[in-house]
């Protein structure tokens, strides 16, 4: 049985990371995967959406050419050689992934893992392998699904099925209005698909500000795409060309329906039992703030450990794991981490929300500036939207952040970096944002925490 | 004109008293009965009613503000009615400016008092003077000379968010330069700490050294929490129940020779006959046998029941039984007065409604003093044995553990038994070590004999 330093299961935005970064530090290392390299973010999640949408943006801005003075005749897309472009993306950077661990020395094998013990791996691909492991890093990831209650047809898809389409249907309805409806159901409405989306909450992306959340909607709105909120979709019944139902009185019809109401961790068939770790009662492995499981040799990283959702959340903490292992260090997973929604307009969230704050009873001073009161934003076209900060109002602490609008997921960094470095409100304010840029509105909302900002009438109170 | 709201005066013992809390605030309408106040004493916390109806006018002591008994802290009566500047409060007179110099100030604060009180009438200013020594002793009686500093000196301290007080100046009379600030930041290190600015605002204002501080961060910066975690780890004044706790346990066991005498006795007869009786609807704890042994055993063993000063010895008539009772910020020990005078369930009676009253802080101060012997019970907490510290002006107290299933040896077989601990603690200047001994062996004796028991109910 060949003996590795590291064995590490998943080779997704988690676990190829983890594998790489021990391999540098001199390691022997291996990497199970059962699908593809890369995972779910690479294959059926983050970036063939990107790409999806990133087509979608440049169709309605090239619809809207005649605004910039560009003559354009008839504009049209070839739904087929979109789908084409997003799988060209996606293989060259999974062979990219691939190429990165063999360059770096490590082992990877093709097939499904399962624990024999805490130091015993059993990988079934073509053949039956085991393996042994002084540490264990789990990587597993999660699965989008379509729920029981929900009838089985060919017209009912989760996201990995919709990705894979290679024709757009006429209508669809969205099932799930968090962060994966809302972003396909604005790249099919920019497509001219006519859409539904159905969210049983009070509104769309309750993780957001409700400001932030009515700029999205009522852009969804205005894209045509209809929002059904505070009522959950009942009856449903689909045929091989319709889905049908009912949300609250209103009768819904489609051709198609996605179903994205959340995802749940890959994890039953990883035997995790033999290594005596058991799986909290939604299926997630616990784990603690260094994600240590259990079994004092095994970790776990990414989506399987209950932690968000997000691809760089597992990219860090799975490097950190590995820092941890390596260098006998013991630092704590990092807790900012920030969010981008790919949304028309995108959104980018870092931190503490106002709802938050409320909720947790904690005072805050909130500044916010419009994309519309910026000189780049006006020459760009691009008005909607605006930055927001959230400060503590004691000690002008940044602790937290939104930003919605055009290039809002690039925006945000900024501000992640200001709030995890503890950065006060002045700080920004006082840093020098080049002219005309998009970024100048961070700096114009910490002004405007302070009600001193020059670009916009700050109403005094008597 | 304008009634006035006094300090209750609750209990002998009892000379100064802190308001924790206003339920009114000016300019409320007050009824008669209305709790106005909540105040603490140093051994409970009580609810004071107004005895006016009316319209809350002043109030004169604020929260967290100790005044002597008898000050007054408020004026009651019509709206927009006249206050009186100084008013004739005859009770107030006399006692706080005794209060205010017995207080344990600092030098200077005995020798400005006089000085207030001419400038502003006598009772009026007396609360404002008694109530500064509770929260400025560190400061102040740590450097009781001025701090001399330039203007660019003090300047750079605030900004830095150190404490000038650790600088030694070499100016003159040691004051504080720039360049003294300077050589210190350097030779403390804290030129090479890593501080995140929000860090260094949270600890300017809630007055941190930032010296004190170590950081968590990356490389050791300086963060937030490692501020937050500075701030929790400051020393903070103890509620007056903590301090009364413990200067008395200090001063006990500071000053009595305690000595222990600890016996195992076997409650499964007793807990059968308890369960008989409660068949017949007779509910008597477990508690109330054992207070009641207690007492029997104290009438037989009078020393255990006296008290001494070292020069003398007390013998006490009565047994006046205190029982301590623990609350979720401390404790307080209410007393069943002449206990030897009750029967069993009136002793059970008197016991559920002094309990009643300390867990909800209705109890008065006559209640939880006077005490001749205590019992500490710490049956529910699942404890195998334990001491416990004498109240002052006792001859012991009774440690009381849970009772637990053991093996024991009876009539030469090995027997699993309900067994008790208890363990006097008893003054050695008094109680010599056999007649300790008797003494829990007392309690053993009746605990163990059901007959004793049947005669009795």
């Amino acid at each position: 049985m060949e003996k590795f330093d590291i064995v590490v299961i998943g080779a997704g935005p988690g676990g190829y990371p983890a594998a790489i970064h021990a391999a540098q530090l001199g390691k022997k290392v291996a990497i199970v995967e059962k699908e593809k390299f890369g995972g779910t973010c690479l294959n059926w999640g983050c970036i063939p959406t990107k790409a999806l949408i990133a087509t979608a943006e440049k169709f309605a801005e090239i619809s809207h050419a005649a605004e910039y003075g560009i003559k354009v005749d008839k504009v049209s897309f070839d739904y087929a050689k979109v789908v084409s472009r997003k799988d060209e993306v996606v293989a060259k950077l999974n062979s990219g992934v691939g190429a990165l661990l063999k360059g770096n020395g490590v082992t990877a094998y093709s097939g499904t893992a399962s624990l024999i013990s805490r130091n015993v791996v059993e990988i079934s691909g073509k053949e039956k392998v085991k393996i042994e492991a002084d540490k264990i890093i789990l990587a597993t990831g999660s699965e989008s699904f379509i729920p029981g209650f929900i009838p089985k047809s060919p017209s009912i898809i989760e996201s990995k099925a919709f990705l894979a389409m290679t024709k757009l249907p006429k209508s669809m309805i969205v099932l799930g209005g968090g962060v994966i409806g809302c972003e396909l159901a604005c790249m099919a409405a920019m497509f001219g698909v006519e859409v539904t989306v159905v969210e049983m909450l009070e509104d769309i992306l309750m993780i957001l500000d409700k400001d932030v959340r009515s700029a999205i909607r009522s852009n969804m709105e205005k894209m045509e795409i209809k929002v059904l909120t505070g009522a959950a979709m009942t009856d449903i019944s689909a045929t091989t060309k319709t889905v049908k139902g009912k949300v609250g009185e209103t009768e819904v019809k489609a051709e198609k329906m996605l179903v994205s109401i959340g995802r749940r961790p890959y994890t039953t068939g990883v035997k995790l039992e033999n290594a005596g770790i058991e799986l909290d009662e939604l299926g997630y492995v616990p784990v603690d703030e260094f994600c240590r499981t259990k079994a004092s040799n095994i970790f776990c990283v990414g989506d399987a450990n209950g932690g968000p959702q997000l691809a760089h959340a597992a990219t860090a903490q799975a490097v950190r794991v590995v820092d941890n292992i390596c260098k006998k260090e013991r630092k704590a997973m990092e807790v900012l981490i920030p969010a981008c929604i790919f949304t028309a307009p995108e959104v980018g969230v870092v931190g503490l929300t106002e709802q938050d704050a409320k909720e947790q009873g904690i005072n805050v001073k909130v500044g916010k500036f419009s994309c519309a009161g910026l000189g780049k934003a006006m020459a760009s076209g691009e008005t909607e939207g605006f930055v927001k900060w959230i400060s503590d109002p004691d000690t002008d602490q940044l602790l937290g952040a939104v930003a919605v609008g055009a290039h809002a997921t690039d925006l945000i960094a900024e501000a992640a970096v200001a709030i995890r470095n503890e950065l006060t409100v002045d700080e920004i304010g006082n840093t020098v944002h080049a002219h005309p840029t998009f970024a100048e509105s961070w700096m114009e909302a910490a002004h405007s925490v302070h009600n001193l900002c020059v670009h916009s009438v700050v109403r005094r109170k008597r | 004109m304008a009634q006035i709201v006094l300090m209750p005066k609750l209990g002998q013992t009892v000379e100064e008293s802190t308001i924790v809390k206003w339920h009114k605030a000016v300019g409320d309408s007050v009824k008669k009965g209305d709790v106005l106040f909540e105040i603490e004493t140093d051994k409970a916390v009580l609810e004071c009613e107004s005895f006016y109806d009316g319209t809350l006018l002043k109030i004169l002591v604020a929260e967290e503000e100790t005044v002597p008994v008898q000050s007054v802290v408020a004026y009651i009566g019509e709206p927009g009615e006249k206050i009186p500047d100084a008013p004739a409060a005859p009770a107030a007179k006399p006692e706080p400016k005794k209060k205010a110099a017995a207080a344990p100030a600092p030098v200077e604060q005995k020798k400005s008092a006089p000085a207030v009180e001419v400038a502003k009438p006598a009772p009026v200013a007396a609360p404002a003077v008694s109530s500064v020594p509770s929260r400025s002793d560190s400061a102040t009686a740590k450097k009781p000379g001025r701090l001399f500093i330039s203007p660019r000196a003090k300047a750079l301290v605030k900004n830095k968010v150190v404490k000038a007080e650790n600088i030694s100046g070499s100016g003159p009379n040691g004051r504080i330069v720039e360049k003294d600030v300077l050589a210190y930041l350097e030779q403390t290190g804290y030129n090479d700490l890593r501080i995140a600015p929000a860090a260094k605002r949270l600890a300017a204002d809630k007055d941190i050294d930032i010296l004190d501080v170590t950081g968590t961060g990356d490389n050791g910066r300086i963060m937030v929490r490692d501020v937050e975690t500075t701030i929790a780890e400051q020393p903070q004044t103890m509620s007056k129940m903590r301090q009364i706790i413990a200067s008395r346990l200090a001063q006990s066991f500071g000053h009595i020779p305690h000595f222990y005498v600890t016996t195992s006795i076997d409650m499964t007869d007793l807990l059968e006959y308890r369960k008989e009786l409660k068949a017949k609807d007779m509910n008597l704890s477990v508690t109330t046998f054992i207070l009641e042994a207690v007492v029997m055993s104290l009438e037989e063993s009078p020393i255990v029941n006296s008290s001494t000063d070292g020069v003398s010895v007390r013998w006490h008539s009565n047994v006046d039984l205190g029982v301590a009772v623990s609350l979720e910020n401390g404790l307080v020990v209410p007393v069943v007065k002449k206990a030897q005078t009750l029967t069993i369930e009136e002793l059970q009676t008197q016991m559920k409604d002094l309990s009643e009253k300390a867990r909800t802080g209705r109890l008065m101060p006559d209640q939880m003093s006077g005490s001749t012997f205590t019992v500490s019970n710490m049956g529910m907490f699942d404890v195998e044995n334990f001491s416990a510290i004498i109240n002052p002006g006792e001859g012991g107290i009774l440690a009381v553990s849970s009772t637990l299933q053991q093996p024991v040896v009876k009539d030469g077989e090995i027997k699993i038994r309900s067994m008790m601990k208890i363990t006097l603690s008893a003054d050695h200047r008094t109680v010599d070590g056999a007649k300790g001994a008797e003494f829990v062996k007392a309690i053993k004796s009746k605990l163990e004999d059901v007959e004793l028991w049947k005669s009795l109910i």
